[in-house]
């Protein structure tokens, strides 16, 4: 580790730019990647500058460590009354001078953001301000082949959606040519481009032989296998995971318990700097590392559920049912050799279903104790929060198959209220607050019924004609068919189904679409 | 394009020739601005820049984003501590009686393209 410390001058036009410049010096005396060098050196001139320009001199600190950069420029004021003003592109206070000298143009911190990994901008008027950013060192092609992954690429399978591009909280995804590709020194393991990947172009690497069970095999699980199976009881489900030829099926739940226990008693204490961060979640641990290096030491020194488990039955013959890239990646990276190990609920799933359904069926005429309904205490409600959620929990409900549910709370924002977009705290933090707060603002409430009664709306009938209807949804299947199913957007609706619906119900051409040959388009 | 050719066709007047690497140098891309955050942000390595910026921190941004040669339009001349500034970096500065856009556009006729073309 280095430490580089410079005096910035206010108003010292001439020798400005001397500390990024010996700063660049020892980057490139280190080893670090030319691309790297270049932006912290665009980076650290203009904060440098901005000191030089708006303020009464201050200091410039850098720290040199083998995996990144922090650069912290502080000045002695007059500080920045509106932050997020200053950070806007072509915003500028500077004086005339600075101006004519081809400075003032509002490009300077927007620079820095551009050029830094991470940034972090403090101020308070009268005292200064606090330029913190971050670059990172790490020679991108050590790094590729360095680092396992657990991501799957199935390129035939590829739409060319593109969804999965805006999907990645790293932006380490790339399509060209119809095929995905994978940054792998960018991505963190976690679900966001699956989760984006209708047609399964993007998935979890599976066990090349599958599932392998043993006379003394394990097989670990997480809670939300067990519990995934729709109305089958999570003991019929633990029976019928142990038929399989495990035996034992351990649930990974006891290890996240103990972890979230360690983590409140290291938070407890101050061997961290606050807030401790739990590493329950590997992708959350790798987003970390990747995006928010300044926060490395506030992550719990202690092993994830799954690395926990593994150090706990590592010795026994076990299979991990992981769900999802990060977990498999996090076991790979203390036994390469769970890899032959590590299966994915899909496969898991494939093979319990047809036993379940089975049983099912053979206690037909004894019908097998199914979850009732519980009452109604506050506790049994089901709350589901987020739209994505909302709109599967009611598919579910519309097909029946809720049965073991006596009642939902619905929220269509992630996190519920505390997560509507328009409240500026993020749902889980007010979410927290509210309820270390409780009690704070006591109230009495009552409820009442309806003024108005609920009706149906006829949004997506496609004529009150039920066979006219008909009629038009083949014509509906058709025009489907017809169009690339690329979802692009180019023709102006959602996806290539939605242009079909307004094709047919004549609210639009099929020639919008850019794909469709001009005879094609007027054939419509 | 060498730089030297490029000085000799637009008759620029060398200011440099104590610095004498750069003239052999290959010069392929170029840019064009007064503005020395975008030149910092957006000029291409081993390129050129046409401004009419004549001051030290020119300099400073050159030799950060790595330039060869600096060209100043409209015969705005630095003064003697830019010159020797540029000497220490090994920047070659010229300077032309001719305005920026029209430099540009010969620079552009001899081959020497922006970061895009």
């Amino acid at each position: 580790m280095e430490h580089l410390a410079y005096d910035i001058q206010s108003g010292d036009f001439g020798g400005a730019g001397a500390a990024s410049r010996d700063l660049k010096q020892h980057l490139k005396r280190i080893g670090a990647e030319s691309d790297a060098v270049r932006r912290a050196m665009i980076a650290a001139y203009e904060a440098e500058m901005n000191v030089v320009i708006h303020t009464e001199g201050g200091r410039l600190e850098a720290t040199v460590s083998d995996g990144q950069l922090d650069v912290d420029v502080i000045d002695r004021g007059p500080g920045i009354p509106d932050v997020p003003q200053a950070m806007r592109e072509g915003f500028s206070t500077a004086s005339s001078e600075a101006r004519a000298l081809g400075f003032g143009a509002g490009m300077g911190l927007p620079n820095i953001e551009r050029n830094s990994d991470r940034l972090r901008v403090t101020s308070a008027v009268g005292d200064g301000t606090r330029v913190s950013f971050s670059i990172m060192l790490r020679p991108e092609a050590a790094d590729q082949g360095a680092r396992p992954s657990s991501l799957g690429i199935a390129a035939e399978l590829c739409r060319d959606c593109r969804h999965c591009l805006v999907a990645c909280p790293t932006a380490a995804v790339r399509v060209r040519e119809a095929q995905p590709s994978v940054l792998y020194h960018l991505c963190i393991d976690c679900t966001c481009c699956i989760a984006a990947c209708d047609p399964g172009a993007l998935t979890l690497l599976d066990a090349p032989d599958g599932l392998t069970p043993g006379a003394d095999a394990v097989l670990a699980v997480p809670p939300a296998l067990l519990a995934g199976f729709g109305d089958h009881a999570v003991g019929t489900v633990l029976e019928e995971l142990r038929a399989l030829g495990f035996a034992a099926v351990v649930p990974v739940q006891p290890y996240e318990d103990e972890l979230r226990r360690g983590v409140l008693e290291l938070a407890a204490t101050t061997a961290l700097p606050a807030p401790v961060i739990s590493p329950v979640c590997p992708a959350v641990v790798s987003l970390i590392e990747v995006k928010f290096p300044s926060l490395v030491p506030h992550l719990a020194p202690l092993a994830s559920p799954w690395e926990a488990l593994q150090r706990d039955l590592g010795e026994r013959d076990v299979t991990y049912v992981v769900s999802c890239p990060s977990q498999r990646t996090a076991l790979l990276a203390q036994q390469p050799t769970a890899q032959r190990h590590t299966v994915t609920p899909r496969l898991v799933r494939a093979a319990v279903l047809p036993r379940l359904a089975a049983r099912r069926r053979a206690a037909h005429g004894t019908p097998e104790p199914r979850p009732q309904a519980a009452g109604a205490g506050e506790g049994d409600l089901l709350v589901v929060t987020g739209v994505s959620h909302v709109l599967a929990v009611l598919e579910q409900i519309e097909d029946g198959r809720l049965g073991d549910v006596a009642g939902v709370e619905p929220f269509i924002c992630d996190g519920g209220c505390f997560g509507a977009p328009l409240l500026g705290e993020d749902a889980c933090v007010a979410a927290w607050r509210w309820a270390a707060a409780a009690g704070a603002a006591p109230g009495e409430g009552r409820s009442f019924e309806r003024a108005r009664p609920y009706r149906p709306r006829p949004g997506i009938r496609l004529d009150p004609d039920m066979a006219v209807a008909i009629h038009k949804l083949a014509a509906l299947d058709a025009e489907t068919q017809a169009l690339p199913g690329k979802d692009c957007g180019v023709c102006g609706a959602p996806t290539c189904a939605a242009l079909a619906e307004d094709i047919v119900m004549e609210r639009a051409a099929r020639a919008l679409c850019p794909y469709v040959t001009p005879e094609e388009g007027s054939a419509s | 394009m060498k730089l030297e050719d490029i000085a000799r066709e637009l008759g620029l007047a060398e200011l440099t020739p104590e610095v004498s690497g750069n003239v052999e140098a290959e010069i392929e891309r170029g840019y064009a601005s007064d503005l020395l955050s975008d030149v910092l942000a957006n000029a291409p390595e081993g390129g050129v820049l046409v401004t009419l910026q004549v001051h030290l921190n020119v300099i400073a941004v050159a030799s950060h984003a790595e330039l060869a040669a600096v060209i100043f339009a409209g015969s705005r001349r630095p003064d003697d501590d830019v010159r020797a500034k540029a000497i220490a970096e090994g920047i070659s500065l010229y300077v032309s009686p001719a305005d920026t856009f029209d430099i540009v556009g010969r620079l552009y006729a001899m081959g020497v393209k922006g970061n895009h073309a």
